[in-house]
């Protein structure tokens, strides 16, 4: 069985695709998502072998998405869209297939094979990967895109991971690893990744530590670790 | 007393050197006077001519013992009146030089006191004109009594300068009178007859003007319903009762189109165009003119013609000859140039309209040809993502999915509607209805509809496709585009005598277009405007994360509140 994951924002689409798809007896359906913020954090958490994922979504689409997830946690993708003007771009991107709604079951079997192809053959999808310049944030139950250039920093706990910026704290999906991979923030200790040019000063403590206070006077731990980098990245 | 008829009777000398002024180049800016000062060349000009007149004064003068009474200073008076100071004392210094050279009694005299005359009607020039009363220096009172005190002056300086004073005395006594009347006199006929010819030219311009603008309104108001056979007719008739010419004909590339006018036994609508003149208007594009005397006009059609003369103008379409608009004058009247000239700039004017006309035809078609673009544009995902949807409902829920379809069939149905049509708001919502069925179905429970419509709007008359594009985008670029539930409130009232339709949601996603995502609602806007002006049409609010509402405002119909 193919663990996987139906990503599409209209419940009858995702009905029809889990229809579709037990019919051909081949998947393990993990779950739906109905947008790009569930659809992270269900593949964080579930680690799907493959997605089925419209192009079309609120705020942030198909492709917003795969700019977003860790290449090692990365499943095969095929793209579902209503419409083929997304076509040539989802080859570009590298997909493994893509299907047009509706889904013709015998259309849905070719796409399957594919898939039991690449899982058998083992093959790495690899996606050009866009350096992120807005970070999608949840904010009292909206989603927002939050200007890169706004955030101090970025810290992760137990709860998840926590931006902190333009004097608001919200949360997002995207994992320390992503952020530090894929935009200009920079790592200064496990859990805290810092926006350098939000960097206000830099306090050496004992034992090799290190304390940075943000602009807004906020201050973050700088671990023994990292430190160097930072010295090196900021030439001091 | 004697002297004086004498003197009176050289004025009539002035006066024809006045009418004969009133016809020269230099005497058009004496209309203007009260604007605009005098360029140099008019002033040299102007120079020249009273010099003549005042040195001329001189030689009609009588002379009498050792002296001379004459009308010399009605030059240099009228020189500083009209020209102002420097030119009253240069024209009088001229005519006292030249006094001064014949000699007598009072050759010293004249020869200072000559251009003192000029200065003072100089003096009077700037005192009006700095009063702003720069119209009253044509005026024949002013000249009357400037040239009047300018005698006087005259007199007085005679016997202060001529010797012996015993001798001066006399003459003074002798001339004095006839020469302060008859000078005064000569000035304010000469003005006078400046002023009568500049009025009746102003009144024949106003004439001219009042009558082309007539013809043009009238013949503006047919083209406007084409140019064809019947309209055509009626323009010709009308050229031909304002301008009084013989007759007119108007021909479009091949025959004659309309004929109004003497020779109508033979010039009829239908014939095929005939005459060389024509032809040749149409062929070379330009305007050809056959006075009757250098080239003579005979008419193709018919030998005993009473036509003698013709002006072809062709008539333009974006620089491409349609027709020709001809002017004829029997053979016993003079073609006036005045109807030449006239004819010429009808042409031109109709010309320019017919430019205007299909320029607006063509902007209608390009309106129309959009408004088809966007109705196929919005189709493929629509109907995709909506078959999509009636398919998974079928699996649970045939009878939704039967009545979804009923919608998706009168959706499409109303879609085909000719675009130039007029619907009702009653039409507009039962087309919107069907689509709102279908995408909230598609998306569930994220989208709301909220109705609150006037129902004595309900038949509202608006062109077809005014309501669907701006609720499709409230929904394709608005609720679409937000994770969670969102509403659209679509409403229609009466407001300020208007009736205004609008359409919100609370998605918060309003950005100013940027590429085609306005078209729709842009075209919905041009349509709205074009039909009932610019009053009318589309405007939209917005507050960021909050809301978008796009208001339609239409004329209301009668009846109901306001």
């Amino acid at each position: 069985m193919i663990r996987t994951l139906i990503i599409d924002d209209e419940q009858h689409a995702r009905d029809e695709m889990a229809a579709l798809l037990a019919d051909t007896g081949e998947f393990e359906l993990l779950g739906t998502c109905a947008n790009a913020m569930e659809a992270i954090k269900a593949i964080n958490r579930d680690h799907p072998e493959v997605i089925f994922l419209d192009v079309n979504m609120p705020v942030l689409s198909g492709f917003d998405l795969l700019g977003m997830i860790d290449q090692e946690r990365m499943p095969y993708v095929i793209f579902v869209t209503a419409y083929d003007e997304y076509a040539l771009k989802a080859f570009e991107e590298k997909t493994l297939d893509y299907l047009l709604k509706p889904v013709e079951p015998d259309r849905l079997e070719m796409a399957v094979r594919k898939i039991k192809g690449a899982l058998e053959g083992g093959s790495q999808q690899s996606f050009e990967t866009h350096p992120l310049t807005r970070i999608p944030c949840v904010t009292a139950n909206r989603v927002r895109l939050v200007d890169l250039n706004q955030i101090e920093y970025v810290h992760s706990d137990l709860s998840g991971v926590h931006v902190v910026g333009g004097g608001t704290e919200s949360y997002t999906e995207l994992t320390l690893k992503i952020l530090e991979a894929r935009s200009s923030l920079t790592r200064c200790h496990r859990q805290y990744l810092v926006n350098p040019d939000q960097i206000d000063e830099i306090t050496l403590l004992e034992h090799g530590l290190a304390e940075i206070r943000t602009r807004s006077g906020r201050r973050l731990p700088v671990s023994r670790r990292y430190l160097k980098r930072l010295k090196d990245l900021l030439s001091f | 007393m004697k002297l004086a008829f004498i003197l009176l009777q050289h004025l009539a000398f002035f006066l024809v050197v006045a009418y004969l002024f009133s016809k020269s180049p230099a005497f058009r800016p004496m209309v203007r006077l009260a604007e605009d000062p005098l360029g140099q060349r008019q002033k040299l000009f102007l120079y020249f001519i009273f010099a003549s007149i005042s040195i001329a004064g001189t030689y009609f003068g009588l002379s009498l013992e050792g002296g001379e009474a004459n009308t010399r200073a009605i030059g240099a008076v009228l020189a500083g009146l009209i020209g102002g100071p420097f030119l009253g004392t240069a024209v009088g210094l001229t005519s006292g030089l030249h006094s001064y050279t014949l000699g007598g009694l009072t050759a010293f005299a004249s020869g200072i006191s000559t251009p003192m005359e000029g200065l003072l009607g100089g003096l009077v020039h700037l005192h009006l004109v700095r009063r702003g009363q720069a119209g009253k220096v044509l005026n024949p009172g002013v000249a009357l009594f400037t040239t009047m005190a300018a005698e006087v002056l005259q007199m007085l300086v005679i016997l202060a300068l001529s010797r012996p004073f015993d001798e001066a005395l006399l003459l003074v006594k002798k001339i004095a009178l006839p020469m302060i009347l008859a000078n005064g006199a000569g000035s304010a006929l000469f003005l006078s007859l400046l002023r009568d010819l500049k009025g009746s030219r102003d009144k024949v311009g106003a004439k001219f003007t009042a009558q082309a603008l007539s013809i043009a309104d009238q013949l503006l108001a047919l083209l406007s319903k084409g140019f064809n056979q019947e309209t055509a007719q009626q323009m010709a008739e009308i050229i031909r009762r304002e301008t009084k010419v013989g007759a007119v004909g108007i021909t479009d590339r091949e025959k004659i189109l309309a004929f109004s006018g003497i020779g109508n036994d033979h010039h009829r609508a239908g014939i095929p165009i005939a005459a060389e003149q024509t032809k040749a208007a149409i062929r070379e594009n330009r305007v050809i003119y056959a006075d009757g005397k250098k080239d003579p006009y005979q008419c193709a059609l018919s030998d005993n013609c009473p036509l003698g003369s013709a002006l072809a103008v062709p008539l333009r379409r974006d620089q491409e000859v349609i027709g020709v608009i001809k002017l004829y004058e029997p053979r016993y009247q003079l073609f006036l140039n005045l109807n030449r000239s006239l004819g010429e700039g009808l042409a031109a004017l109709l010309s320019h309209q017919l430019l205007r006309s299909s320029y607006d035809e063509q902007k209608n078609l390009l309106v129309q040809a959009e408004l088809k673009l966007i109705q196929a544009q919005v189709n493929p995902h629509f109907l995709f993502n909506t078959l999509n949807t009636i398919i998974a409902v079928i699996r649970t829920d045939p009878d939704k999915a039967r009545e979804l379809l009923r919608h998706l069939s009168n959706f499409f149905r109303k879609n085909l509607k000719r675009s130039g049509d007029l619907a009702t708001l009653g039409e507009e919502l039962d087309h919107v209805r069907s689509y709102l069925e279908i995408e909230e179905a598609r998306f569930g429970d994220r989208l709301n509809v909220d109705f609150e419509i006037d129902e004595s709007l309900l038949g509202l008359v608006m062109p077809t496709f005014t309501l669907q594009p701006v609720i499709e985008n409230a929904i394709k670029h608005g609720l679409a585009e937000i994770i969670g539930a969102g509403t659209i409130y679509i409403r229609a009232r009466r407001e300020n005598g208007l009736a205004v339709i609008e359409v919100e949601d609370d998605a918060g996603t309003y950005q100013a277009p940027s590429d085609d995502s306005g078209l729709g609602m842009g075209i919905v806007d041009k349509r709205l405007k074009n039909q009932y002006g610019d009053t009318y049409g589309v405007n939209i609010e917005f507050s960021p994360g909050e809301w978008t509402r796009v208001s339609i405002r239409l004329p209301a119909p009668s009846g109901g509140r306001s």
